[in-house]
């Protein structure tokens, strides 16, 4: 799996990034909230499930800055229908109670202001490299000459080398460049919110490091809030200025944690005994949590 | 079988446990779904062949002039000879090539336009469930009604000429086009929509742009196998028949049968699997360039259109 051999571009020109937002006020709108939100599948039959119960949390919109929330959590705990809920998607949306709050409105649907990437790979195999990163412009009219040049600064910018990538077809590349291809077709769009549901997780070791790399620098450059969903702990610490701990049956957040910022590579970073502390201690308590979950007649 | 009464015989010098006492030799000459080499496989299928022929040639075999000696007389069954020999008659007199265009254009026609109907109408069947429910009586009506029963009905709705033929193969296999394209959308997987549904498009876009392209090389897929399907149905169009001789590789066994030659007949029936066999193969090459990533084609055709489409940027390499 070692196909991630293409250099990382350090720095793309200034004039790419995104424009910056709005002057931070006060009593600016949070970039998620989730007020009492429930989700039962199949209500009233005896195939009855509730996804989660009553969730509630806020996500800050920290000016030009943005935030990066890990949720972890044990399997079925309902990480992955809070993001899809928040991304608007069918069949988690719309909440059965309660109601889901982006940057200050309530959610209709899904849109292109809150970009997703998978964990299945889900580049479109019929579109070259370029094709997929340029797909969303392309649904917006972007105009051919534009958007193929937006296109291509991006693939750089994931570390991806447009010229001998860019015509690429997905089924040519590894796992680690699909989801670098993945990456920018969402970051080209510039969305305000980028939903990650273990996007990471079918990806070896190293080849995790790059990438966790690789989104710290991207989501400094596009300032938007981030939220990912992982199974790994070090991972949830390392990213995380947040970390929600999920419990499950019913899935609700049993805790929401502050983490220092990442600062140096992850390499550096998780080698340090600060990091491994506080990662032995999430873990003590993500443990709990599950053998709370086990015991009979709860 | 022998090969089990032996297994029968009480183990007392068999001290290998099952797994172990067969050769290496055996595995190799009788792989279990294992591969073949080239030249094994073209061996034995020549070996067929030649088994087929064999047995042809020894039921038919007989002093020249006394037919009624033969094992199979030649009213029944020709000598392999006598069918060599009627080789020039069927290509000149009974004009096979002519005939073998008319009968493809006929199917190209019909299923052609089963396509044109079918694949549009399928896809958007697949993409709009009530649609899909207006038409699921006529997809099972149309799947399972037995085609040879729709010639007579055919013959009051669209007359006795070109366009009875090219409407019953239409009518025969669109209800099939229309199902399987369904089916190859609804296959795509839904994170796909997902997908696109977050990066902004809209629902005709999710149509245009992801199920369609997604679905299509199983589209293709399911139109090359049907194709065969409707080169079967012509020969039915082609034998039944109202009127004068309307050409056709049916219409040639027709006119044999009702002279009483077995020789044209053998051979058109050689010609029928072998051309069609052409043509599968023929589609299957273009399926496998046009869907490189999913057939593992050289995609020669795609790079190309870039190339005409684009100029030199997206540089074509053969």
């Amino acid at each position: 799996m070692n196909g991630e051999a293409a250099p990382n571009r350090p720095d793309a020109p200034a004039s790419m990034r995104p424009a910056p937002v709005d002057p931070p006020g006060d009593g600016r709108p949070a970039a998620v909230e989730f007020r009492g939100v429930t989700k039962i599948y199949n209500e009233g039959t005896p195939r009855e499930a509730v996804a989660i119960r009553d969730v509630s949390f806020t996500i800050p919109d920290l000016p030009d800055k943005g935030e990066i929330s890990t949720f972890l959590g044990p399997s079925g705990c309902g990480k992955s229908t809070v993001l899809r809920m928040v991304a608007g998607l069918e069949p988690q949306f719309p909440p059965t109670s309660g109601s889901v709050h982006v940057l200050g409105r309530e959610l209709v649907g899904p849109g292109a202001d809150r970009g997703m990437v998978f964990q299945d790979y889900t580049s479109f195999d019929n579109r070259t490299v370029l094709g997929n990163v340029i797909f969303g412009l392309e649904c917006r009219g972007v105009p051919k000459r534009r958007r193929e040049e937006e296109g291509r600064e991006w693939i750089a910018r994931v570390g991806l080398d447009p010229r001998r990538d860019a015509a690429k077809y997905p089924h040519e590349l590894s796992g680690g460049m699909r989801q670098r291809v993945a990456i920018a077709r969402t970051l080209v769009l510039r969305p305000r919110i980028i939903l990650m549901d273990e996007p990471f997780g079918a990806l070896d070791p190293a080849t995790r490091l790059d990438m966790q790399d690789l989104l710290v620098r991207l989501w400094r450059e596009v300032e938007a809030t981030v939220m990912f969903i992982t199974h790994s702990v070090e991972e949830a610490v390392y990213l995380g200025d947040r970390v929600f701990v999920m419990a499950t049956t019913p899935g609700r957040i049993a805790a929401e944690i502050r983490m220092p910022a990442a600062e140096a590579p992850a390499r550096e970073t998780q080698v340090e005994p600060w990091f491994h502390e506080q990662v032995n201690r999430l873990q003590a308590q993500l443990e709990g949590i599950e053998a709370a979950a086990s015991r009979p007649g709860k | 079988m022998t090969e089990q009464t032996e297994k029968a015989v009480p183990a007392a010098e068999a001290p290998l446990p099952r797994g172990e006492d067969r050769t290496a030799e055996g595995h190799r000459i009788a792989p279990l779904r294992g591969e073949l080499s080239n030249t094994a496989a073209f061996f034995w299928g020549f070996t067929c062949i030649a088994v087929v022929l064999a047995v042809w040639f020894v039921i038919t075999a007989g002093p020249p002039g006394e037919a009624e000696k033969r094992f199979v007389s030649p009213t029944t069954l020709p000598s392999v000879a006598e069918t060599v020999q009627a080789i020039p008659r069927v290509f000149g007199e009974r004009k096979l090539v002519t005939n073998t265009l008319v009968t493809l254009k006929r199917v190209c026609l019909g299923f052609g336009l089963s396509c044109i109907v079918g694949v549009p109408l399928g896809i958007l069947a697949a993409c709009f469930p009530a649609l899909r429910a207006f038409l699921a009586p006529l997809m099972v009506f149309g799947r399972n009604i037995p085609v040879a029963a729709l010639i007579p009905l055919t013959f009051f709705f669209f007359g006795i000429g070109e366009f009875q033929k090219v409407m019953f193969l239409f009518v025969a296999s669109v209800a099939f086009v229309l199902s399987d394209t369904t089916a190859a959308v609804l296959d795509v997987p839904q994170r796909y929509v997902d997908t696109a549904l977050t990066l902004g498009a809209s629902r005709w876009q999710i149509i245009m742009k992801v199920l369609g392209p997604l679905a299509a090389p199983s589209i293709f897929n399911s139109l090359r196998l049907l194709f065969g399907l409707a080169f079967g149905y012509v020969m039915l169009a082609e034998l039944v028949k109202f009127g004068s001789a309307s050409g056709g590789l049916g219409d040639l066994i027709n006119m044999s049968q009702r002279r009483g030659e077995r020789e044209p007949i053998l051979l058109v029936l050689v010609i029928i699997p072998m051309v069609a066999w052409a043509i599968d193969r023929g589609l299957w090459w273009l399926q496998s360039d046009l869907f490189p990533y999913r057939y593992g084609g050289a995609g020669l055709i795609p790079r190309f259109c870039g190339w005409l489409l684009h100029g030199r940027r997206t540089e074509f390499r053969p």
